[in-house]
């Protein structure tokens, strides 16, 4: 391994691994590195992969009997929550059932090392197939720059080179702080923690309780009671034969709020979520098989990087905190995989002319700027700020389960008109007026 | 569902090189700092596997044995008390995902 390489990259995530793909198919000589024991040993999603650039990366990827993949979405529901109710917006549909699927859940230990997999067969048939490595277990330290030129990594006593390195080393990006392009310390402000649990279950019970046929399946995102107070939300994804669920929480508004006498930490929250009366008849009987814990970036814009190149270096996927959390989904691996295509082509662009100037290297954020990435984070801001209004993640879901108590509530005295009953729940969980300014933040950030 | 503590679900967490009794802690923690200056202490709360713990006495301790590798106390301390590195795939913990 002596010779050098026309990219190293950092990092076997989705964005690493998307990297590859296109390299290996473009037939470029390139080194992953990844610290993990095999690629995804040490990733936590929640994990919904949305859209469907997975095709472009494994076409016909749903064709296989056992693919990285455990699910596809035809149902989706989103839950607001009380301390007792909930509500829901409930939309299944069969156009969903349709291939490319627009979303699959996965569990990365599986999935990231099915797709590392791909990568290797991507590389046994490139040009490169005994000069191309994914390779696992290993630490990148540092990277070797030459003046502002990234020249390599080092790996312990190991230096290995190349013309262009790859940063997609996920959220915790301490390279891309090495090499100045973030600073050194990021606050709290902009992250949050995840926790999650894997549930298992009997994969008939899990079917027939979440009405699931075939590899169909269930993402359920919660707003409100879920997190106690505390800005952030909860998500319920089906596997297989198990549930994920979890949930992600501010973590400045965490800082504040949280203390281990009133119980309010990440995993006492997550069993608060869990004992919900609406959760709780949802796993019951499983078997936790797995406890994780992960810090998401929040999708706001102030904490992605100015700059997401040098000469020689490019930073793609969460490591540049690409990221979308809007309270619909969490958009972060689907994002990860187009930055980092668009890093790898850049590349292969460089490569082409022998050009990987601090110019060239440019021209990778252009393309970012024009893409849905950058667009949706750009035209969602709003969204992403209003998701971190306690109007939204306390006093909204409470409103709407008081509205949704009376409105359902049948008894043998006369009903009144559903206006009336809005107009208490407005009364006694917010006012007209925190409505109307949050309808009309609202309807510009949407 | 029963909960689970912390420890049982710490108990289905898979780490690395558990078997070695010398590890090589990929987290710092200045722990003069959390006992003098830190108004909040707020990693005793706000790391998911209660690496950070305080005693009767309210001062804090730290172990890095049963770090997740989430990254929490990374950002959490803003009073320059953490160093934070990845842990060393072979002389380090860390974890080891099963399912992720
Ligand atoms: C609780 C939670 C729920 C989420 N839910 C969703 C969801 O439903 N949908 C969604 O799209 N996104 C979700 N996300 C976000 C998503 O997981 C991330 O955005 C995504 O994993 C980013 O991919 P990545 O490849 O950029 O980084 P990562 O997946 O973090 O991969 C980075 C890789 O680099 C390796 N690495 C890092 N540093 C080094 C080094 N120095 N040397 C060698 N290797 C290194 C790591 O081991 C890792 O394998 C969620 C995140 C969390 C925490
Ligand atoms: S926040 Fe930092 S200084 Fe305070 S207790 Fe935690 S580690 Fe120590
Ligand atoms: S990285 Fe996470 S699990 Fe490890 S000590 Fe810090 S907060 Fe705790």
């Amino acid at each position: 391994m002596d010779e050098k390489f026309d990219c190293i990259i950092v990092g076997g995530g989705v964005a690493g691994l998307a990297a590859a793909m296109t390299l290996a198919r473009k037939n470029l000589k390139f080194l992953l590195i990844e610290k993990g024991e095999f690629a995804g040993a040490k990733n936590v999603s929640g994990g919904v992969l949305w859209g469907e650039d997975l095709a472009k990366l494994v076409p016909d990827y749903w064709e296989e009997e056992d693919g990285g993949w455990e699910r596809f979405i035809n149902h989706r529901r989103l839950t607001f929550l009380d301390e007792g109710s909930s509500f829901s917006v409930d939309f299944k549909s069969q156009h969903f059932n349709e291939t490319p699927y627009t979303g699959v859940v996965v569990l990365r230990s599986k999935f990231d090392r099915w797709l590392a997999g791909k990568v290797e067969e991507a590389i046994a048939e490139s040009d490169y197939a005994m000069d191309s490595f994914v390779a696992p277990n290993i630490l990148v330290e540092e990277i070797l720059m030459e003046g502002d030129k990234a020249v390599g990594i080092r790996a312990g006593e190991e230096k290995f080179y190349a013309d262009s390195v790859i940063l997609a080393e996920g959220v915790n990006n301490l390279l891309t702080r090495q090499v100045g392009l973030q600073d050194s310390y990021v606050p709290a402000d902009h992250m949050l923690t995840g926790v999650k649990e894997v549930i298992r279950f009997d994969q008939k019970v899990l079917e027939d309780r979440f009405q699931l046929n075939g590899l169909s399946g269930m993402s359920n995102e919660f707003v409100g009671y879920a997190t106690r107070g505390i800005e952030g939300g909860g998500f319920l994804y089906t596997n297989r034969d198990t549930l994920s669920i979890g949930l992600v929480l501010g973590l400045k508004d965490l800082r504040e709020k949280g203390s281990p006498d009133k119980k309010l930490t990440p995993y006492d929250i997550l069993n608060d979520f869990k004992n919900h009366p609406a959760i709780a008849d949802t796993i019951r009987g499983g078997e936790v098989v797995e406890y994780s814990a992960h810090i998401v970036s929040s999708g706001d814009k102030r904490v992605i990087p100015e700059k997401l190149y040098k000469a020689g270096l490019l930073v793609c996927g969460e490591a540049a905190n690409l990221l979308m959390n809007a309270g619909k989904a969490i958009q972060g691996m689907d994002y990860a995989i187009r930055s980092g295509i668009l890093a790898a082509e850049n590349i292969v662009q460089a490569k082409e002319k022998n050009d990987f100037s601090e110019a060239r290297m440019k021209a990778y954020q252009d393309e970012l700027e024009k893409s849905y990435i950058m667009k949706d984070i750009n035209n969602f801001q709003d969204a992403v700020h209003m998701l971190h209004d306690p109007l939204m993640y306390q006093k909204v879901p409470n409103l709407i389960n008081h509205f949704g108590r009376q409105f359902f509530s049948i008894s043998n005295r006369p009903t009144r008109k559903a206006r009336e009953m809005m107009r208490e729940s407005v009364k006694e969980h917010a006012s007209w007026w925190e409505l109307v300014k949050l309808g009309i933040k609202g309807a510009r950030s949407l | 569902m029963k909960n689970l503590t912390l420890n049982e679900q710490l108990g289905l967490v898979s780490y690395r090189n558990q078997a070695k009794s010398e590890i090589k802690p990929h987290i710092r923690v200045d722990t003069e700092i959390c006992n003098s200056v830190c108004p909040h202490k707020c990693t005793t709360y706000v790391c998911p596997a209660n690496c950070y713990t305080m005693d009767d006495e309210g001062m804090v301790h730290f172990q890095v044995e049963d770090c997740i590798e989430c990254g929490t106390c990374m950002y959490a301390c803003d009073q320059g008390a953490v160093s934070w590195e990845f842990p060393d795939p072979e002389i380090g913990r860390g974890v080891n995902w099963n399912f992720g």
